[in-house]
């Protein structure tokens, strides 16, 4: 019981991880809560499955067009609704709204589009499950650790080694500075956020893949904002850590507790770490702009 | 016919009774509560449970109905406010709050869980339901106009520089959400004993995104505003028989459009006043600028 | 108008800063910092960008907690506490970058200022009773004898940030003394401004200085303000001491010229 508990909280923990780390990257530049973040995971799931339904592609290719679309609709969303008042120097509870307004407005044109029916991913893998240790473990599940995995350390690889990724560091520090040093922000600005959106790709066909798909999943993300509280504010590699905890805590209070509190649990644990440890892990705790 | 528009104008009250409470908190203290819907039901049940199981006045029961949602509302504000929680981690642990309400209203015997409270008094009529939107009216607005309604205005400015200017800028957030929670317990037990019928499924998010938009629409920092805006929202689609869906839509998409292109909304940081009205009819009267 | 300030004095100096040390992580942003600030002068504190003056600033105020050391306001100790409180007590600050309430009015920029000290209750806010009716009258009249101290009197009902940079200054200086403080901190309060701004400003700093005999201390780079307001001088680099005297003191020290004003300052003055 404890291992398969340990499992499959590493599983959903991964998943975690990666909706951190996407929204931990725009949090870090703009020390802003991209709230329209979960309806960019939610469209990527949406892609993916119509992209193999209705266009019958395979599981890489719909996940390769759910990261393209999903950071081209990233980078859209930040354009459209955020660049405008970042121009205007407005106060974090402006772009607060925005988000708002386009996370209801995204999930509700999905309803009203599409429709309310849940949508079931066909069935990718031929074997279901694996033995681990006297516990089973989803194939998907364990594929979608080691893709995670991957993808996480490939962009850790981008951040530490190319120049954008350097510059993307410096920005999170202070994106002031940066510019006078010849980056130019708006561009790396778009640029985070579509990386971000690349990763909503790929977090959003592996949520659809193991649940079901449906308007309202990217409430989902705030389970992110609580793993990077834990992970601690402003840090990525606080996010996986975050992510991870956060996805194997839940997981064993469910198992062991009661599944009906788990999101109370993790609601509670997210005012608690803010009330006595607010840098979390490794964090800087970021003051609001005022 | 007469019944149907006396059903709108109802609606339209009660929503602006909880609409007020929240523009205090919103509009002049610049937080975000989007698990307010919690408040609602809370008095909602509240008054319910006591005309109901106990036969209690319904006057009384409507004071308590109020009572208890500020009662709750303070208990919540003290710990989370005292954190000094950024705007965003603020609104995300409401929404926490109102995740963790629900669970409670569906599994508290007394409540009778998602089958709801049937058979309620139907004690709500129009000409209460005008005095008690004229009495919350009035009470916010002397409240806005006196030193502590400043000292939210001053908050919402620039907490930084309000500190400065000797405002306790805890007590003030914290006075402001024990308010806006207060009428949204009287707006829910006007609710209940209008409908008749309350069910946990009925105090969704939905409602709290609804409050906020008419907020922020009506104009942050002005209390007409925010009451013209929820008539609005609550009159038009009833007039133009349009579904629940896209109203949702329409509100995502005005948020956006509002904070890019009007940040201050419909009334600014203005009350709807004669001279305004004057300046209207002159403008359309003579064509031009007075 | 003046700060009354009967009975209850325990000493003769309004600020006592004990050996103040902050600390952010690894960086200490102020080291052993001690002086005292004695009732009715002015003093400048100065040094290059970066040496811990606005700092100290936020530690006198209460916006950051020590790290080590003690402040005191008139003898009363006022390290850790809240920084509204501190305000209560009779310190007022103005910012570098100015924080004026930019969608209000001039004028309820300063009643917000005079609201620090009024009493009246939350109940009676919410029912408007006669009393409170009164109060409001009678803030919004002395909010506007402070505009008229400042000269902004006519601009009352504009929005605080539709004002020229120049009178949204004053405008944070009337807000300040409407806090009816013992102690005023200036934060560079002459920043962005041209030579002729920064004379019309000194002059207005020591008027307000003459006329409510205002404790004050001053951050500022532009050095002939310094030079002609401030009684004593207190010089700060890397978070600490480098110097203390009158302004012929300071600009004679080599440490200073060395680090700060540079050695043509000296030269210059004598043009």
């Amino acid at each position: 019981m404890f291992v398969q508990t340990l499992l499959t909280g590493l599983a959903i923990g991964g998943i975690y991880a990666l909706m951190a780390v996407g929204y931990s990257l725009v949090f870090s530049i703009l020390n802003f809560s991209n709230f329209a973040y979960g309806s960019i995971i939610m469209l990527a799931a949406y892609i993916s499955y119509f992209a193999m339904t209705k266009l019958g592609a395979p599981i890489s290719l719909a996940v390769i067009l759910s990261i393209l679309g999903a950071a081209a609709l990233c980078f859209l969303n930040e354009r459209l609704a955020y660049s405008p008042l970042r121009k205007r120097r407005a106060s974090s509870l402006f772009f607060m709204i925005s988000a708002m307004g386009t996370a209801i407005f995204l999930e509700n044109l999905v309803y009203a589009v599409v429709g309310a029916h849940f949508y079931a991913f066909p069935a990718v893998f031929t074997r279901t499950n694996l033995s681990f240790f006297g516990a089973s473990i989803a194939v998907l599940d364990l594929f979608a650790i080691i893709f995670s995995a991957i993808t996480i350390f490939a962009l850790h690889m981008f951040l530490q080694k190319s120049r954008t990724g350097i510059a993307i560091r410096a920005a999170s520090y202070d994106i002031q500075v940066c510019s006078l040093n010849g980056v130019n922000n708006g561009a790396l600005i778009g640029l985070v956020f579509g990386l971000a959106g690349g990763l909503a790709g790929v977090s959003g066909t592996f949520l659809g893949m193991k649940y079901i798909v449906y308007p309202t999943m990217g409430w989902i993300t705030n389970k992110a904002y609580i793993a990077a509280v834990i992970g601690g504010l402003g840090s990525l590699p606080g996010a996986v850590v975050g992510g991870i905890l956060l996805g194997v805590l839940e997981t064993f209070v469910s198992a062991y507790v009661s599944s009906v509190i788990r999101d109370v649990f993790s609601f509670s644990l997210l005012v608690l770490l803010l009330m006595v440890m607010p840098t979390g892990l490794f964090g800087r705790f970021l003051e609001e702009k005022v | 016919m007469y019944q149907y528009i006396t059903g709108v104008i109802s609606l339209g009250l009660i929503y602006v009774i909880a609409t007020v409470g929240l523009s205090v908190f919103t509009g002049y203290t610049g937080l975000f509560s989007l698990g307010h819907a919690a408040f609602f039901a809370i008095g909602a049940y509240t008054a319910a449970i006591l005309t109901y199981f106990y036969g209690f006045n319904f006057y009384l029961a409507l004071a308590l109905g109020a009572a208890a949602g500020g009662l709750v509302g303070f208990l919540i504000g003290w710990p989370t406010l005292k954190a000094k929680l950024r705007t965003d981690y603020f609104a995300i642990a409401t929404l926490g709050f109102g995740e963790a309400i629900r669970v409670l209203l569906e599994n508290l015997p007394i409540t009778q869980g998602a089958r709801g409270l049937p058979g309620i008094r139907g004690e709500t009529t129009l000409p209460v339901l005008v005095v008690a939107a004229a009495l919350t009216i009035w009470l916010a607005w002397n409240l806005i106009h006196s030193r502590h309604g400043r000292a939210s205005i001053a908050i919402r400015e620039d907490f930084v520089a309000a500190e400065m200017m000797g405002v306790n800028v805890f007590m003030g957030r914290l006075r402001s959400l024990t308010f806006s929670a207060a009428s949204a317990g009287l707006a829910g037990g006007l609710f209940a004993h209008y409908f008749c019928f309350i069910q946990p499924s009925m105090f969704t998010s939905y409602m709290s995104t609804q409050m906020t938009a008419a907020v922020v629409a009506g104009g942050m920092g002005s209390i007409s505003g925010p009451v013209i805006a929820t008539l609005i929202f609550i009159g038009i689609p009833e007039a133009l028989r349009v579904a629940n869906i896209w109203r949702l839509v329409a509100y995502g998409l005005l948020l956006v459009l509002i904070m890019i292109y009007r940040p201050q909304g419909l009334m600014g940081y203005r009350e709807l006043s004669l001279d305004m009205i004057r300046g209207w009819y002159r403008r359309v009267l003579k064509g031009g600028k007075p | 108008m003046s700060p009354t300030m009967e009975g209850t004095l325990h000493s003769d100096h309004v600020l006592e800063l004990r050996r103040v040390t902050k600390r952010f992580g690894g960086i200490t942003a102020c080291k052993d910092i001690t002086f005292d600030l004695a009732k009715g002068r002015i003093m400048g504190l100065i040094g290059p960008n970066g040496a811990g003056k606005t700092t100290a600033f936020n530690l006198i105020t209460g916006v950051y907690g020590v790290t080590e050391g003690s402040i005191a306001l008139e003898g009363q100790a006022i390290t850790g506490q809240r920084p509204d409180r501190i305000v209560r007590k009779g310190v007022a600050r103005t910012f570098q970058n100015i924080r004026l309430f930019r969608n209000l009015s001039v004028l309820e920029n300063v009643v917000i200022a005079l609201d620090c000290h009024e009493t009246y209750l939350l109940p009676a806010s919410f029912l408007r009773l006669p009393s409170v009716r009164r109060r409001e009258k009678a803030l919004r009249e002395e909010a506007m004898r402070f505009l008229e101290a400042v000269g902004l009197e006519d601009k009352a009902a504009a929005r605080a940030d539709s004002m020229p940079y120049g009178l949204q200054r004053k405008l944070e200086i009337a807000r300040a003394l409407a806090l009816k403080p013992r102690l005023l901190l200036l934060d560079e309060p002459a920043a962005g401004m041209n030579p002729e701004e920064s004379l019309d400003l000194a002059r207005l700093v020591r008027k307000i200085h003459d006329d409510f005999k205002l404790t004050t201390l001053l951050i500022e780079h532009h050095m002939d303000v310094v030079m002609s307001l401030c009684e004593r001088i207190f010089v700060m680099n890397f978070g600490e001491k480098l110097a203390e005297g009158t302004p012929e003191q300071i600009q004679q020290d080599p440490d200073v010229l060395k680090a700060y004003l540079g050695e043509g300052f000296k030269r210059a003055q004598h043009i």
